[in-house]
């Protein structure tokens, strides 16, 4: 009797802690579980001391034949919770796993929650300092773009410009970028090579170029050399969207480059003609002198003489190419003295101005009083600034106008003569050309071709340079700088 | 519709049929299996089993699932065997009750008092000895008490330190 009622009283108790275990977590299965096995415990206890209990009374009480009635129902009813009990006991994995899977999703959706509300709360911090980190990568990129002295340029797939820096803006000549976008695209300004937009396809295709050299034409009209690298900026599915260029402008490089290249021709010229001189000029003399003394016992109005004075005119034609070439390679001697160039200009000037006036050929003058004196030999000069004027005449044609202007570069202690012409300017292809010896663009038998080689050869023996920048159809620009320093050596040429 | 309502109408007369050709031709009533006095026993007896089985695989799964390391778990584990050496108990004091003779008992002239005459050898100290359960069946819903009691107190301890 004992035993049965603390069972029952037991598994009561069990009940009550199952319960306040449950009210703890009511969303906890393992809780919901173990209640309902003690309920099934308590059931299976009930049944099995009840039976017990309602045993011992009936058969003290003499109601034997009640118990007997009763008793296949108590020892049912005790089977039966025992199959509730073990039938509970065996969900025990499943709920276990229903809840290790509950209290898992249970903890990411708190940790989910939790970073939730953390970002919630420190949202408007983390974006300050993400647009803070933005603003400053930003600025960082912004200056190397805008700050290069290369020219950075970001184009749409059609070679448009979307942006460009301010070194770019500058070479290219545009006031600014929208002045830009709005009035070309990088193939439009590509002059060399002369199909672009199949290099640009090209390079779509490839997906960059390295080094390439281009030829881009400038607001002003000017050619300018690019040395290019472009890259194509593409999708994940490999269809270019754009493209990104760097560009470094090469085009005073480049003139140097071809400037040594033609002095380097020039002066190979210069030894062969120098030859070619020497040799033909003794002979040369030997005819001039003999037909002079067959001159003087023939008679005037005779056939010989006439023939004699042909021959004595084009030996004199001669011994003049001859002595320019020499001058070309200067080879002849130089008379050099102090000298002031301005003065030599007015010279010149004096002599060629009225027949330029009657041309309808004006000159003008900017002479720089400071100009220094200059150690040289001043009637070699004299022909330089003659054949360029001469040649600026010859390239004007009809009506325009000669600009003479003199300059002291003192930091350079240099002297430069700028002669510049509203003719018709010089082609490309000439230009590199026209200091060559026997070059010339004029009819047969108008010009020897040696003007300006002359004039090459004197500017180099006086250590100068000469160069010249043309437009076509805007004229020329020659330019002389020499050099102010004495050379004691050179006293005597 | 009309050879639709055909189609069932054929199938009632079969079905009539086969009715009367049963009703006509009755044979031997096999199906109904009775059940006499002791398939109860036996389906008790089977039930101690089935709760030995299952206590069995619960107290495996409270082990792998690693549970058993905390003290509550592991007082209902122990609960478990001792539920599981009571089932062992009755189902053997079954066993033996229901192979003992009524000469092994000395009746005492009260209907519900029966002395065992320990003429049975040892079926009859086992019986004796088996018939003391509740020195099995109490401790194992006492230990039960002693787990679920801890895993409420250390319920409590967690809430604590996480309201903390």
């Amino acid at each position: 009797m004992l035993g049965s009622a603390l069972m029952i009283i037991i598994s009561f108790v069990c009940v009550r802690y199952a319960l306040l275990l449950r009210r703890t977590d009511r969303d906890n299965v393992i809780w919901t579980y173990l209640l309902w096995l003690c309920l099934a415990l308590a059931l299976f206890s009930v049944s099995r001391s009840v039976g017990h209990i309602a045993k011992r009374l009936l058969l003290l009480s003499e109601r034997g034949d009640i118990w007997v009635e009763l008793r296949p129902f108590s020892g049912s009813i005790n089977s039966l919770t025992f199959v509730i009990v073990g039938s509970i006991t065996l969900f025990f994995q499943r709920v276990q796993q229903i809840n290790v899977q509950i209290l898992s999703d249970k903890r990411a959706i708190e940790k989910a929650s939790e970073e939730l509300r953390w970002l919630n709360r420190n949202l408007e911090e983390i974006v300050r300092q993400r647009t803070e980190e933005l603003s400053k990568s930003e600025e960082k990129y912004r200056r190397i773009f805008e700050g290069s002295m290369d020219i950075i340029m970001v184009l749409d797939p059609d070679s448009g410009f979307l942006d460009i820096n301010q070194a770019g803006l500058n070479i290219l000549g545009y006031a600014s970028k929208d002045e830009l976008i709005a009035s070309a695209t990088l193939a439009d300004l590509i002059v060399s090579p002369q199909n672009p937009k199949d290099l640009l396809e090209e390079i779509a295709a490839v997906g960059f170029r390295k080094d390439l050299e281009c030829k881009v034409l400038t607001r002003d009209g000017e050619n300018r050399t690019w040395l290019f690298s472009l890259t194509a900026r593409k999708t994940t599915d490999g269809e270019a969207v754009g493209f990104e260029g760097i560009a470094k402008d090469i085009t005073h490089r480049k003139k140097m480059e071809e400037q040594l290249l033609q002095a380097e021709r020039l002066a190979s010229l210069g030894e062969l003609s120098a030859g070619v001189a020497h040799e033909v000029n003794n002979p040369l003399g030997m005819i001039l002198g003999y037909t002079q003394l067959l001159l003087r016992t023939e008679p005037k109005d005779t056939q010989n003489y006439d023939d004699l004075k042909i021959i004595e005119k084009h030996a004199r034609n001669c011994k003049v190419i001859v002595e320019d070439l020499l001058n070309f390679a200067r080879s002849s001697e130089t008379q050099k003295g102090v000298l002031n160039v301005n003065d030599l200009i007015h010279e010149v000037i004096s002599v060629v101005d009225h027949q330029f006036k009657l041309d309808n050929i004006t000159i003008e003058t900017t002479l720089d009083n400071s100009v220094p004196a200059l150690y040289a030999d001043g009637e070699k000069l004299k022909q330089v600034f003659m054949n360029l004027l001469m040649n600026a005449k010859q390239a004007i044609e009809v009506q325009g106008q000669i600009q003479i202007v003199t300059d002291h570069d003192s930091s350079r202690d240099e002297v430069t003569v700028t002669v510049v012409d509203s003719g018709s300017g010089i082609p490309p292809e000439v230009q590199e050309k026209i200091f060559d010896p026997f070059f010339t663009t004029k009819p047969t038998g108008q010009g020897t071709g040696l003007g300006l080689s002359v004039s090459y050869g004197i500017i180099k023996d006086h250590h100068g340079e000469i160069f010249v920048q043309s437009t076509p159809g805007k004229g020329s620009t020659f330019t002389i700088t020499l050099p102010v320093t004495f050379d004691e050596g050179e006293e005597t040429g | 519709m009309i050879i639709r309502t055909a189609k069932r109408n054929t199938i009632w007369v079969k079905i009539f049929s086969l009715c009367c050709f049963f009703f006509f031709w009755p044979g031997p009533a096999w199906a109904l299996q009775t059940h006499p006095a002791p398939e109860g026993l036996y389906a008790h007896m089977l039930a101690h089993v089935f709760f030995i089985i299952t206590l069995g695989i619960f107290t495996y799964w409270l082990h792998s699932t690693g549970l058993v390391r905390e003290r509550g778990w592991r007082l209902i584990q122990l609960s478990c065997f001792m539920f599981i050496l009571w089932n062992l108990d009755t189902f053997t004091v079954h066993w033996i009750e229901h192979t003992m003779t009524r000469d092994m008992f000395i009746t005492t002239g009260l209907d519900w008092s029966q002395r065992l005459a320990m003429t049975g050898g040892w079926r009859s100290w086992v019986y004796y000895l088996g018939k003391f359960d509740h020195l099995l069946c109490v401790p194992a819903m006492l230990f039960l008490l002693m787990g679920l009691r801890h895993l409420y107190k250390e319920t409590g301890t967690a809430r604590l330190a996480q309201h903390d």
